[in-house]
């Protein structure tokens, strides 16, 4: 599974970098490192939102505080 | 030969003075470069009016094409003679390196310039002849891409002087040194800043005398084009491209719908990282053929105050350790620092509608006021700068 989080600058400042702390945690507690891959994209043209996360193709908004329930439903709900 | 000189000095105030008695001008005529050191006698307000008074009358005849012989006795007859010693007096020297590559140095009474090609010192060839009663030494060469020239005050060689060094930093020792940290400092700058840093350590940090070093370096014309912004209009975007990838020098690209703009006409693909050097600044990406890739605002917010700070010459080694970090808004500084000589700016003005929201905790709408800045500090600096809206 690819994550693509969002760098851009308005991401950036909605706070994309907690996020990328964030689910870098979350896959190491959750030992899937060898089932998802992260990656960061510059704007992908939804700024309008929260920060930008595009899961195999499907984009969502995610703020750092929605991050961890964010994480458990739609990565780990699709892992399993 | 198509050559730019790089000028900067850096000074140090004589212990528990305001006014330092140094002064350097650096100028620039239709067809050369001029940098001029005057030290003037004593220390303080005194030496510092001589010294400007000297610097400013060399600079300003020698713009408008006088002789040596006539801005000497110019100087002589205008500066007030100390009350003390009778006397009316400042050291100077002149250099002046035409387009063309030809050098003409002057010296009266400063330290000898130490001019470095291919890390050895190499002397130069002078002629002395007798001005009112002074004698001036004067010397004609050609310069070669990478020389440097060093310029400097007494002070410099008397660094030191009966503390750490029983006889100061001596002429020989100096220029050892600076072929030593030459090719850590290769830029003028640079190179100006760790010499008066070493000035500074032999003083214990409590100048015995105003202490001024001045270099010159000469470099090759360096282009650098930076793309950032998408234009207004789509039909913009390939003349953009053209221009930016026509170009003879480095290429960059600062922001994320240009860098795909960038990407789409070259068929390539945006990389990204995730790794943050600087938590403000967000990583950087790849584009092949594309020399750097970054966000747009925000790194080119970090980018315009570290210009800010080397216009300021608030140098030292902390700004430089700065230079040297790895986050988008400091490569993209220490490339316009340091690589470039000639800017071209490629701005589109749209707005990001994103970037509008009352959220954010201050309006990123701000590219173009940061692109005048930045031209503006630019030119300052001595670049030559094109800016192009679309």
């Amino acid at each position: 599974m690819v994550i693509t989080i969002c760098i851009g600058s308005s991401c950036h400042l909605k706070g994309s970098r907690k996020i990328v702390d964030q689910f870098n945690e979350l896959i190491m507690v959750n030992k899937v490192e060898d089932k998802v891959s992260l990656n960061g994209s510059f704007c992908i043209g939804e700024c309008m939102n929260g920060v930008c996360v595009k899961i195999d193709g499907a984009l969502y908004s995610v703020l750092p505080e929605t991050a961890e329930d964010f994480f458990h439903k739609e990565v780990m709900g699709r892992l399993q | 030969m198509n050559i730019k000189v790089e000028a900067s000095y850096k000074s140090l105030n004589k212990h528990h003075e305001e006014l330092c008695g140094d002064k350097v001008e650096i100028l620039e005529t239709k067809d050369s470069y001029i940098m001029i050191l005057a030290d003037g006698m004593g220390s303080g307000v005194k030496a510092n009016i001589l010294a400007t008074l000297t610097s400013k009358i060399l600079g300003t005849m020698f713009l408008n094409g006088a002789t040596l012989d006539e801005c000497v006795q110019t100087i002589v007859k205008t500066l007030p003679v100390c009350k003390e010693r009778q006397v009316a007096y400042a050291t100077f020297s002149i250099l002046q390196i035409f387009h063309n590559g030809e050098g003409y140095l002057v010296e009266f009474d400063n330290p000898s310039c130490i001019f470095i090609r291919n890390n050895k010192v190499i002397n130069l060839p002078f002629e002395r002849r007798i001005i009112e009663g002074k004698e001036i030494k004067e010397s004609r060469f050609q310069v070669r891409l990478n020389d440097a020239f060093i310029l400097m005050s007494d002070g410099v060689i008397h660094a030191g002087v009966g503390k750490i060094l029983n006889f100061g930093w001596l002429w020989e020792n100096v220029a050892n040194y600076a072929v030593d940290v030459i090719d850590k400092a290769p830029t003028a700058t640079r190179l100006a800043n760790t010499i008066s840093q070493a000035c500074d350590d032999l003083y214990m940090k409590n100048p015995g005398d105003d202490t001024t070093v001045a270099v010159a370096k000469i470099l090759e014309r360096k282009v650098v084009t930076l793309f950032t912004g998408p234009p207004l209009s789509e039909m913009d975007d390939t003349r953009v491209m053209h221009l930016l990838m026509a170009s003879p020098g480095k290429k960059v690209v600062c922001g994320g719908t240009s860098a795909n703009i960038v990407a789409r006409y070259l068929k390539k693909e945006v990389r990204t990282t995730l790794e943050y050097i600087d938590i403000d600044i967000p990583p950087i990406g790849y584009i092949d053929g594309i020399d750097l890739v970054t966000e747009g605002v925000r790194t080119l917010s970090r980018t315009l105050t570290m210009l800010k700070r080397y216009e300021k010459e608030e140098l030292d080694q902390q700004f430089f350790n700065d230079l040297d970090k790895k986050d988008g808004g400091s490569l993209v500084a220490k490339l316009l620092l340091e690589e470039c000589t000639d800017l071209n700016l490629l701005v589109g003005k749209t707005i990001n509608v994103a970037h509008q929201s009352p959220e954010l905790p201050f309006d990123i709408s701000i590219r173009m006021n940061l692109i005048e800045q930045m031209k503006d500090v630019m030119t300052k600096l001595g670049k030559k700068v094109t800016l192009t809206y679309f």
